[in-house]
């Protein structure tokens, strides 16, 4: 019986802030609070007004604290953006001589030795998340402690980006006088709560689209094997229908929510969709399938320069569990088949697994990468008393033995 | 992105430098040379060729030569180009010297006038006849020069490019965008020249230089030549923690890429990069992956890597394309009367007119770049997972060309490709591309703060309807 943990994941998002307070026991985590509220200062996943993003932010925390009756310290936090990239890596280690035996040193030094990779002058690394181990030469290792060998190697993913594109969220943070515990990747926290082992290990691409970015996460195996980000989201959207059919923003993001659809062909010839009047803005009438082409437009084109994206690689080819679609724009009608359509494979419509407290919270899909922090937090923290560092990690990002992780 | 394997770093090319020789021909192209000295080029290359000698005794050059004594009598071609020509034809002799014995020639010259105009396709052949590899880098006259001497220079560059491996232009009109607003005329022009200067000893370089990776010398003349193209040059040069970027980020700015737009129609773009001992791997591949960001997936890359001593601590870029209708593409024009599209390749583009006068016997023309790397009409950036040959439908209902996502290239069209200079028979079915409405005076609405999201070189924050030429009633 472990020790329950109270872990708080901070999401500054492009539509919203959040902040997820959850409690971990064990395996086992339970979303106690959220604090939300609607983001401004932030676009395509990174902040753009600073003091405006910290005022939504104090906010969110605030909202969370008083429903979740805690004082929040610490924040483990999530970042995205177009200049996240990433790559694959082994790193390598010898053992001395005089030694047999593999130790956990070893790993964190293969793992030092991956993290010595040339990156570009201006980027820093997020994570480096393990694949798999080579003992002179073996594949297949999945814990090489204890093992007699002297040549440790690893694959790696590393993720990487632009120093101070992350750093500010970071400052964000600091000025509040909070900890920030660690910054994770968006797109891979969502992935996290959003597949179980199983589907890790038979493969699978997860897309969290939100309003600002495109996350996706490619998963081969059990390992991680491609990530990115794609600078395109639900504010495209709206965007192109506030353009196209001129009308304010605002009125734009409602009538997509309230009215779109990505398929083409499912309104009745000349159906129109009426615009009431409002202080502002002149009633109209519009075409519900033109409403619905420049929507599909758009989704098609994010899908298919994603696919082009992940084609560079043979990684998708091996996602036997197909593709899982989280993130505030999966909830548009339709998109799951046009998904579908473009990837040429099963498509899920998903939201956050195996977790337990606020319904409402972890059963909507723009929660996932908020959720996913604090799952993240859950690994992270288990080394406290618990399993290694290294081999929580692990874990975690395999999904393997059998753990929820 | 690229990635550049520690083998072939390793491999390190011992070709000697190559010889090359710079002719500045007329007015304007003595000028080029003046700047070029300054620049720091060798005297030696460098010779002036006039019919006008109080042009040529101002020149710095060391080897002048004055053409049609007989024919102007020192005075210039008086912006006639049949004279610029007859004085080329009664000096030929001492042409042919001039431009014997080097491997690589360039021609420099302004067009529009009579010397550069009448003199240059003549030397240009010689040289060609030499057997060295010709290069001429020409300025067109501003439009407010009137329509005679665009008539002229016109005449003078399909005579050029009949003669010459590779063709670059500088238009004149353009020059504004190479100094701020404020700066005198003068250093407008001397922007252009050393612009000029610039590309000279990148194309040398690129040719010559003892380089790390070398690109081949068919690659570049296919990468440069395209038949009635303009070509596109940016030059970048920095130090510092961030270089190979600042250079990139420099020689985008050019106005002649316009601001890195006109490389999304390029079929193929060289990039030259060139550095000290300490250049590092990681550097070059930030960047590349960067720019790889201003360029469609089709587009065929070709980077030059030299590492010279001379230059430590800082990296110069350059990079070089171009763009235009390629020899006789075969594409079917989606019809789509409004939107500009590319339409096939005419046999010739309305402003080749032929020039009575070219009697002359040809030099056979240079062989056409065979095969396009990519089957498919190259300037059209087409729509994603667009596949080869676009003999697909011409479909009639707009909303079915914008969907037709599949062989039939939907032209996302990037915002600026340019209009080839005054399209005289502007009408109908012209194989040059109308002018794209420039998308700056709309605002980026929500996205105004934030830096575009540029992706096989188009940048997504324009609609995608927009784009996709889907017309919205």
């Amino acid at each position: 019986m472990g020790k329950e943990q109270i872990l708080v994941g901070l999401e500054v998002g492009t539509a919203k802030v959040c902040v997820v307070v959850a409690e971990a026991r064990d395996d086992l985590l339970k979303i106690l609070a959220v604090g939300e509220i609607p983001s401004s200062g932030v676009r395509k996943g990174e902040i753009v007004d600073f003091d405006n993003a910290k005022e939504c932010v104090r906010e969110a925390l605030s909202i969370a604290e008083d429903r979740g009756d805690v004082q929040i310290e610490n924040v483990f936090l999530g970042v995205t953006g177009g200049h996240v990239q990433s790559f694959n890596y082994r790193g390598r280690a010898d053992i001395p001589q005089d030694r047999d035996e593999i130790e956990e040193q070893d790993l964190e030094d293969v793992e030092a030795n991956a993290r010595e990779v040339s990156l570009p002058p201006s980027n820093t690394i997020l994570h480096t998340v393990t694949q798999h181990y080579y003992v002179d030469g073996q594949e297949g290792v999945v814990n090489p402690v204890g093992m007699s060998g002297h040549r440790l190697e690893a694959d790696f993913h590393v993720i990487h980006g632009v120093a101070t594109r992350i750093q500010n969220p970071i400052r964000c943070v600091k000025e509040l006088n909070l900890e920030v515990e660690d910054v994770v990747l968006s797109g891979l926290a969502s992935a996290l709560v959003v597949l179980d082992h199983s589907d890790k290990k038979m493969g699978a691409l997860v897309i969290d689209m939100g309003a600002g970015t495109t996350d996706y996460i490619v998963y081969n195996d059990g390992v991680v094997k491609q990530s990115g980000v794609l600078a395109v989201g639900g504010d495209h959207v709206t965007n192109d229908i506030a353009m196209g059919l001129r009308i304010p923003s605002q009125r734009a993001g409602r009538l997509k929510e309230e009215e779109g659809n990505a398929l083409l062909g499912n309104s009745l010839p000349g159906e129109t969709i009426v615009l009431r009047d409002e202080p502002g803005f002149a009633g109209r009438e519009i075409e519900r399938e033109t409403l619905n082409t420049i929507i599909h437009l758009r989704l098609r084109e994010t899908f298919e320069f994603l696919k082009r994206r992940l084609e560079k690689e043979p990684f998708l080819h091996y996602a036997g569990a197909g593709v899982f679609l989280t993130g505030g724009c999966s909830l548009l009608p339709g998109i799951g088949s046009l998904a579908e359509e473009v990837f040429g494979m099963p498509v899920t419509l998903t939201h956050a697994q195996n977790v337990s407290g606020i319904t409402s919270a972890f059963q909507n899909p723009r929660y996932s990468a908020a959720i996913g922090l604090v799952k993240y937090g859950q690994a992270v923290a288990g080394d406290r008393g618990g399993p290694s560092f290294i081999e929580t990690i692990t874990r975690l990002f395999r999904g393997r033995a059998g753990r929820n992780a | 992105m690229i990635s550049l394997e520690p083998e072939t770093l390793a491999r390190i090319d011992r070709m000697e430098p190559v010889e090359f020789r710079v002719i500045g021909v007329g007015g304007a192209g003595a000028n080029v040379l003046d700047r070029a000295v300054l620049d720091g080029f060798a005297k030696e290359r460098l010779a002036v060729v006039n019919t006008d000698v109080q042009s040529l005794s101002a020149s710095v050059a060391l080897d002048k030569l004055q053409i049609g004594r007989e024919v102007t009598r020192g005075l210039g071609a008086g912006g006639d180009p049949d004279l610029g020509e007859e004085a080329a034809i009664e000096s030929e002799a001492e042409l042919s010297k001039a431009v014997e014995g080097v491997p690589l020639v360039f021609v420099v010259a302004g067009l529009g006038g009579g010397t550069g105009s009448g003199a240059a396709p003549l030397i240009a052949r010689k040289a060609r006849e030499a057997g060295a590899l010709t290069v001429a880098l020409v300025t067109l006259p501003f439009s407010f020069e009137g329509r005679r001497r665009a008539d002229q220079a016109e005449a003078a560059l399909e005579r050029l490019e009949a003669c010459c491996h590779s063709v670059v232009c500088f238009e004149n009109d353009r020059m504004g965008e190479t100094v701020s607003a404020r700066a005198g005329v003068h250093e407008a022009f001397a922007a252009t020249d050393r612009l000029i200067s610039e590309a000279i000893r990148a194309i040398a370089g690129i040719v010559g230089r003892p380089g790390l990776i070398r690109i081949g010398l068919d690659e570049l003349l296919a990468a440069l030549r395209h038949r009635g193209a303009r070509c596109l040059f940016g030059f970048g040069e920095s130090g510092g923690d961030n270089r190979v970027h600042d250079a990139f980020a420099e020689a985008l700015r050019s106005p002649l890429l316009d601001r890195g737009r006109m490389l999304a129609d390029a079929s193929a773009v060289v990039v030259s990069l060139s550095g000290g001992p300490d250049l590092r791997l990681a550097e070059i591949e930030g960047a590349m992956g960067e720019f790889g960001r201003h360029i469609n997936d089709r587009t065929q890359l070709l980077l030059g890597l030299g590492v010279d001593p001379a230059q430590a601590g800082r990296v110069s870029v350059a990079i070089l394309s171009s763009v235009g209708a390629p020899v006789a593409a075969p594409v079917a024009a989606p019809e789509r009367a409004p939107a500009p599209a590319p339409v096939a390749a005419a046999p010739s583009p309305p402003r080749r007119k032929r020039p009575p006068a070219i009697a002359r016997e040809p030099l056979a023309p240079p062989p056409a770049p065979s095969p396009e790397p990519e089957p498919e009409e190259p300037v059209l950036p087409e729509a994603i997972g667009a596949e080869a040959g676009s003999d697909e439908s011409p479909a009639p209902a707009p909303l079915a060309a914008a969907l037709s996502l599949d062989p039939a290239p939907l032209a996302p069209v990037p915002p600026a490709p340019r209009v080839p200079p005054p399209a005289k028979s502007s009408e109908k079915a012209a194989p040059a591309r109308q002018e794209e409405m420039q998308f700056e005076p709309i605002s980026r609405g929500r996205f105004e703060k934030s830096e575009p999201t540029l992706e096989g070189g188009q940048d997504l924050d324009v609609p995608t309807f927009l784009r996709r030429n889907f017309r919205i009633r």
